[in-house]
Parts: structure tokens; sequence; C-alpha cells
């Protein structure tokens, strides 16, 4: 742990780190960044689970949501990996030290592993390939999973602020 | 009465006493349901957005689209209200004269009537004119992110 706070702490002495966290307005307005790219990646991905659970927009082929959407889902991902990378230059120590970030940081690769299987394998199924209005259960299993995913995601990052350090 | 005794009022009312005098993880949580809230509502603005500009979705109608993502941001914009005004009665003075937050209560009464007046009016109809699909979904973009953004700057200043 000690070393980890270390390395955080020659992070956090970059310039870039200490500049963002110096200026008045750098890290409020990264933190916008941050929140628009999330409302437009992992935002457009609610609405994709969603449909894939059979909750909304059913009138919408799986495959239009996927392949439409997909542009927008990677430009938000774009803004929210590169102004979390910066705050996380401008205040890496904190986050080292917080119990929220590691646990964000594995639910989103978690995020990512289904997201991952559901591409690779779930998505080649032959009904979801030939937009039949019924699909296999396991593309809603995997709708459902992403959707408690991201939404924990959200959660762990919103109370970085407010849990109490690993002691 | 005036606005400073207002807002002390507010403060001091059983509802206000009962949230800023629990433990930090309750307004924490409202400020959770508040996130959640605001990105439900903006990813099914950016869906229907993109359905009135032609750019998703070409062959379902307008309509049908729009039903779901009304119903959706709906949603969105219930979770945070409810969470925002508690969390404005827990310390009302602390976010009155914040000038991100007053920025904030501009763009959302301004959004707010371009939801009701252009956004839902194009969304209605199959056979909206491109004039009004696409200025009322750039103005909704514009305001609704607009608050999302001011709304983000209230902590730092």
């Amino acid at each position: 742990m000690s070393t980890l706070i270390q390395l955080a702490e020659r992070i956090e002495q970059s310039q870039l780190g200490v500049s963002i966290a110096e200026s008045q307005y750098a890290f409020a307005v990264i933190e916008g960044v941050h929140l628009i790219g999330l409302s437009v990646s992992v935002g457009l991905i609610f609405l994709t689970d969603l449909r894939l659970m059979g909750l909304l927009f059913r009138h919408v082929p799986v495959n239009d949501v996927l392949r439409h959407l997909r542009p927008y889902v990677l430009t938000g991902f774009a803004l929210v990996f590169l102004s979390g990378g910066l705050l996380f230059l401008a205040e890496a120590v904190a986050l080292v030290k917080s119990p929220a970030f590691p646990f964000k940081m594995l639910f989103m690769a978690l995020a990512g592993a289904n997201a991952l299987y559901f591409e690779l394998r779930l998505a080649k199924q032959q009904a979801v390939v030939d937009n039949k209005s019924a699909l296999p259960r396991n593309v809603r299993y995997a709708g459902a999973a992403s959707l408690a995913l991201w939404t924990l995601v959200v959660i762990c990052g919103r109370l970085i602020p407010y849990l109490p350090n690993w002691s | 009465m005036s606005v400073q005794e207002t807002l002390l009022a507010i403060e001091r009312s059983g509802l206000a006493l009962s949230i800023s005098k629990s433990s930090h993880l309750v307004v924490a949580g409202l400020q959770v349901i508040h996130v959640v809230g605001i990105i439900l509502l903006l990813a099914a603005l950016v869906l229907l957005s993109l359905r009135l500009l032609g750019l998703v979705f070409q062959q379902q109608n307008v309509t049908a689209v729009g039903k779901d993502a009304q119903r959706l941001m709906t949603l969105g914009l219930v979770l945070a209200l409810v969470s925002g005004v508690l969390m404005f009665i827990a310390s009302p003075r602390h976010y009155f004269y914040n000038s991100a937050f007053q920025l904030k209560m501009i763009l959302f009464v301004l959004a707010i009537v371009v939801q009701l007046f252009l956004l839902r009016r194009a969304a209605r109809n199959d056979f909206v004119s491109p004039v009004l699909a696409r200025v009322s979904a750039s103005l909704a973009l514009i305001l609704w992110f607009g608050v999302g953004l001011s709304g983000r700057v209230i902590g730092f200043i």
C-alpha cells in the first residue's frame, strides 16, 4: 500500500497533475466533461441494456440499436477516459486511499468483460443477427448484468469524496 | 418574510433537519440518485435528438422513439428533482447564493420551457419539419447539458 501511495504522490507532483490541481477552473471543467462523457457513453449503454432486456424501444431492432449508437458511445468513452485520466493525475493520492475508487475500477473491468463477451459471442447468435423479436434469454441477462455493473460504477464514482479512507 | 428568513425557515424545518443532522452518507445517497437521474435524462435526450436529426433509427417513426425516450427523460427528471429538492432544503443558504446553482436554475427553467413547447411538439409529429426538429433538438441539448455542467461546478465555487 505504501509503495502505491508513493507512486501516487509522484504522479500528483507531475507538472500536469500540479497545474490541474492548482488551477481555479480546470478541475471543475474537467469534472464537467467527465459527467457529459459519462451521460453519453454509460447513458446510451443504459438505453441499450433496457432494449436488450426488452423494456424499452422494443420496436427498434437490437442490431440497429447496437450499430447506430456505437460511434456515440465510443466518443463518450473517449471523453470519459481522457477527463478521468486528468482527474487521476491531479488527485492520485486521494483516489488511491479511497475504497470507492478500486471498486469503481473493478466494476468497470467486469462491465468491460461483459460487453466483450456480448460482442464476441452473444451478439453473433442467429436470432440477434436476424433481428428476431424474440431474443435468447442470455441476451437479456447480459443486458441486466451491464445495467447493474455500470450503475455500480456510477455509484462508486459518486461516493469517492464521501467514503472514509482505508485505515 | 425576507429571502434570508425564508431560507432559514426552510433550513430549520423538520424534514431539512432530519437530512442535515443524519449521517453524511444520506446526502451521499441523494447525490448518487441525483447523478443517476441526470444520466438517464441526458442519455434519453441524446437519443431523441439523434433521431430528430435523422442520425439514428431512420427506419423508426419519430413518435415511437419519442414516446419511450420521453418516458425515460421523465423518470430521470423525477429522480433528479426529488433528490435535488431534498439536498437544497438541507442547506438552502449554501445553494441559493452559489452562482453556479443560480445559473443551473435559470438553465433548468429554460430547458423545461423548450421541453414543453418545442421538443415535445417535435417528438409528437412523424412529419416534423426539419427546422423545428433541428432547433428543438439543439436548444434542448445545449440547455440540458448546461444544467448538468453548471450543476457539476456548484461544489467548486
